[in-house]
């Protein structure tokens, strides 16, 4: 045998190793059922789209196997953000993320979180908005009609305001105004934002900061009105509502995000893959439909958009939370 | 007359085809989840929702009523079989249903709990048919320092729940509260009592592991310890005579039966509550205002007809929110809810008069699938009694089994199942010590609920206790805050006026 022979055997073995490795890196396909971790308790507004999520996924088998919502609502996403983190490398389990992940490891650094090295971003697929709610027969906020009004009322009086928990979005969004706007309010926590909408309706509290799906029925009743929306432009499900750019307060801006992670460690194939579907999720009619009439803006981001956007979100929520004690 | 034609329309709705075979199957699948400890209406219900969007909304909520249904029937069989709450929803049914089917009385038991679910159910859907609109009012109007009151009563009666030993029922009044107290603190969302840093009691003390422990775990070892694995269960055979032994022994909770469906009903309209709260409510004022008070615990038909009757009761009631404000009544619910929002409902004021049909029909499903549930559950009854030939050298492990699985399922974390363990033991110390342990259990389920509404209520007064007393301003809250200072004092005089009354 030649020398240029057994170099040829080399790279003809060679490329055959190459070859294999090549058809190795196969596309990822699930190979047991997808765990969903839900950072909150079920009938919230995470727990909605995770069901969604899930239930257009099996009715049109977007996925070979089933997806599993669960729902660790402990330690304000403290106990969901702990299970992800321990399971680095977990190609079956993903995350739907709620503001609390952007806020519980800066509130609670004994669970030695690192938001960005400990999850593998994969989409975000909707934004959901704030409005400032009052009921149309409050007692204190009788004839208010504009945000401008309300500021001015509520300067001048503590008002109660319904909230749905400690360093929850809307919670943070009253510190934000505070700082903007100079009032103040009584923070009364209650049970999701559905028990919010019946406090201030019954007359406990005189205003709210809801998304829109929470106040939803109460709105089109006629029970409650909305002040302003916190976002550039005006909404297709509030018509009439307008925007806190119009009103002037572009600083007076803020959104819930429903963004999906998987744990830290994962190969790229599987972050394609499960981007892939929630890609195919986002573009289905149903779930389109369903979120454009519930008032939720259809926002997808991936990859380097993505990144950017958790980074500002994050450093933004630092600061909230540094200005509220 | 409107509303008779509505509903009738709305029982036409769940004659359908679809709907009908949906609505038995429902409640079969209810049952089942009911009857499984650990697998509870509210994992049903989640379980169940995605297959939802292949069938219209009226069938699909048909379909999760009847589940929920079901699930409040299930429970009471393994709690009376097995001595294991099914679901925390029939906690209180094993404090008589147990002892019964020890007695050798399981048959009433059973018969107890499956026509006391049928009279409550079927109550407060008449209560829901009829009064819907004006009772959503008195919902709205329940506000936080009403459910402190509530809770408060609650508490009271609690106190007379654990025999004569006042002082030890306190003791275990206040395990149980310390005990709720972990996890998250509910106003400000700081970690509290997170012993060594172990995660998993972030999510609090699940209730359903301490009842499975206390209960499950606790009874097993007690049943070793007394009979020294030699158990011999009565014979029990299935004739007319039993049956109508145990339809006889009915007779005697016509009270029972009161409370549990108007006080369930209550309670289940108020948001957050649920049935279990009200299951546990009914039994601790039923054997208040009982004549033989002294009996409950031992095995008495009417302590099964109050948590069942109220379960049912309250699982209907708690619908009504639901539907009319769009918030939840209990945690089974709170799913429905984002099931209907998902169907593409706006639950809310304006539901009944936008979607007759699906408001209807659902209720119209409610009064035929009472009546499915009790059929089906007599039909059982001998099947559910071959349980107890089984020998107890092979039940003790299945228990055991069932337990371990119990307390895993709620929250999926093996952190519960050694909790549940060490629950076990620690309540079958506390029954050797001769402490009542239904307190505590009672206690871990109502302290999250006071402690929230007194702190929501304290925060509104600027920490002033006076508006829990107020009658010019909270009326309601007023009234309820004397009848129980009334409730919790009547033990520790009753005693003392009797002595006054001998002497003279």
């Amino acid at each position: 045998m030649t020398i240029i022979k057994k170099l040829a055997l080399v790279v003809v073995s060679l490329s055959l190793v190459a070859v294999s490795s090549v058809s190795s890196a196969k596309p990822f396909s699930p190979k047991k059922p997808i765990e969903l971790i839900i950072p909150a308790g079920q009938g919230g507004g995470a727990d909605e789209i995770a069901r969604l999520v899930q239930g257009v996924i099996e009715k049109n088998d977007y996925a070979s196997k089933p997806v599993i919502p669960i729902n660790k609502k402990g330690g304000s996403g403290g106990e969901a953000m702990t299970y992800v983190k321990k399971k680095a490398g977990d190609e079956h389990t993903l995350i739907i993320t709620l503001n609390n992940v952007l806020t519980t490891p800066v509130n609670q650094p004994e669970l030695g979180i690192d938001f960005f090295n400990d999850f593998t971003p994969l989409a975000r697929l909707i934004t959901d908005t704030f409005l400032v709610w009052i009921a149309t027969e409050g007692k204190n906020t009788a004839g208010i009609n504009t945000f401008d009004e309300f500021i001015d009322l509520a300067k001048g009086n503590g008002l109660v305001m319904g909230g749905t928990g400690s360093m929850s979005e809307d919670e943070l969004l009253l510190g934000m105004m505070r700082g903007q706007f100079g009032f103040d309010a009584k923070y009364v926590p209650y049970d999701g934002g559905g028990a919010v909408a019946k406090g201030l309706v019954g007359g406990e509290s005189d205003f709210t900061l809801n998304n829109p799906s929470e106040q939803m029925g109460f709105y089109q009743s006629g029970d409650s009105k909305a002040l302003v929306m916190m976002t550039p432009e005006r909404n297709p499900a509030f018509p009439e509502v307008p925007s806190s750019y119009e009103l002037g307060y572009p600083d007076l801006e803020y959104y819930m995000m429903r963004a999906f992670m998987a744990p830290a460690g994962v190969d790229a194939e599987v972050e394609k893959y499960y981007t892939g579907l929630l890609h195919t999720v986002y573009h289905d009619d149903e779930f389109q439909t369903f979120n454009i009439d519930d008032g939720k803006l259809m926002s997808w981001l991936e990859g380097y958009g993505l990144k950017d956007f958790l980074a500002i979100e994050y450093a933004k929520h630092g600061e909230i939370i540094k200005n509220f004690d | 007359m409107e509303t008779f034609t509505l509903l009738l329309q709305g029982m036409a709705t769940s004659f359908e085809f679809l709907n009908l075979g949906l609505l038995i199957f429902g409640c079969l699948i209810g049952l089942f989840v009911g009857a499984m400890p650990g697998l509870g209406s509210v994992n049903g219900v989640a379980i169940l929702i995605p297959i939802t969007f292949i069938v219209p909304p009226t069938a699909a909520i048909i379909f999760l009523a009847a589940v929920y249904y079901g699930a409040m029937y299930g429970g009471a069989i393994s709690s009376v079989m097995l001595g294991i709450p099914g679901a925390s929803t029939a906690v209180a049914t094993v404090f008589d249903g147990r002892p019964l089917a020890v007695k050798g009385e399981a048959m009433t038991a059973l018969t107890a709990a499956a026509v006391g679910s049928f009279v409550g159910g079927t109550v407060s859907v008449i209560l829901f048919t009829l009064f819907a609109p004006p009772l959503a009012e008195v919902a709205l109007r329940f506000n936080a320092p009403e459910t402190f009151a509530l809770m408060v009563m609650a508490f009271a009666t609690f106190v007379g729940l654990g025999g004569d030993d006042i002082p030890k029922t306190i003791f275990s009044i206040l395990i149980g509260l310390v005990l709720s107290t972990i996890g998250l603190d509910l106003i400000t969302g700081k970690p509290r009592l997170i012993f060594f840093g172990i995660p998993g009691f972030l999510h609090g003390i699940n209730f359903l592991v301490l009842a499975i422990g206390i209960y499950g775990i606790g009874e097993m070892l007690w049943t070793l310890e007394e009979t020294k694995g030699k158990v011999q269960m009565s014979k029990l055979s299935v004739n007319m005579k039993e049956i109508g032994k145990a339809f006889s022994a009915l007779k005697k909770t016509f009270m029972a039966m009161n409370i549990g469906s108007f006080l369930g009903f209550f309670v289940g309209i108020l948001p957050a509550a649920g049935a279990t709260p009200a299951s546990l409510m009914s039994y601790g004022i039923t054997k208040q205002l009982s004549r033989n008070s002294k009996e409950f615990g031992s095995g008495v038909p009417a302590g099964v007809v109050a948590p069942e009757c109220a379960n049912n009761s309250a699982s209907t009631g708690s619908m009504l929110p639901m539907l009319t404000l769009g918030i939840p009544g209990s945690p089974t619910t709170a799913i429905l809810l984002g099931g209907m929002i998902l169907w593409g409902l706006t639950p809310g004021p304006l539901l009944f008069t936008q979607q007759p049909e699906f408001v209807w029909g659902l209720i119209g499903s409610l009064y035929i699938a009472n009546f499915f549930t009790l059929v089906l559950n007599i039909a059982l009854i001998p099947a559910f009694l071959m349980v107890l030939r089984i020998p107890f050298a092979i039940l003790a492990p299945v228990i055991f089994v069932l337990c371990v699985t119990g307390g895993y399922a709620p929250t999926q974390s093996l952190h519960d199942v050694w909790l549940m363990l060490l629950f076990g033991f620690g309540g079958y110390m506390l029954r050797k010590l001769d402490y009542p342990v239904a307190p505590a259990v009672l206690s871990i389920v109502l302290g999250p609920l006071a402690e929230k509404a007194m702190r929501q209520s304290l925060i509104l007064s600027d920490g002033s206790m006076g508006i829990f007393f107020d009658f010019s301003s909270k009326p309601i809250a007023a009234t309820i805050m004397y009848i129980a200072i009334v409730l919790l004092i009547m033990p520790a005089i009753g005693p003392l006026y009797r002595k006054f009354f001998k002497k003279a």
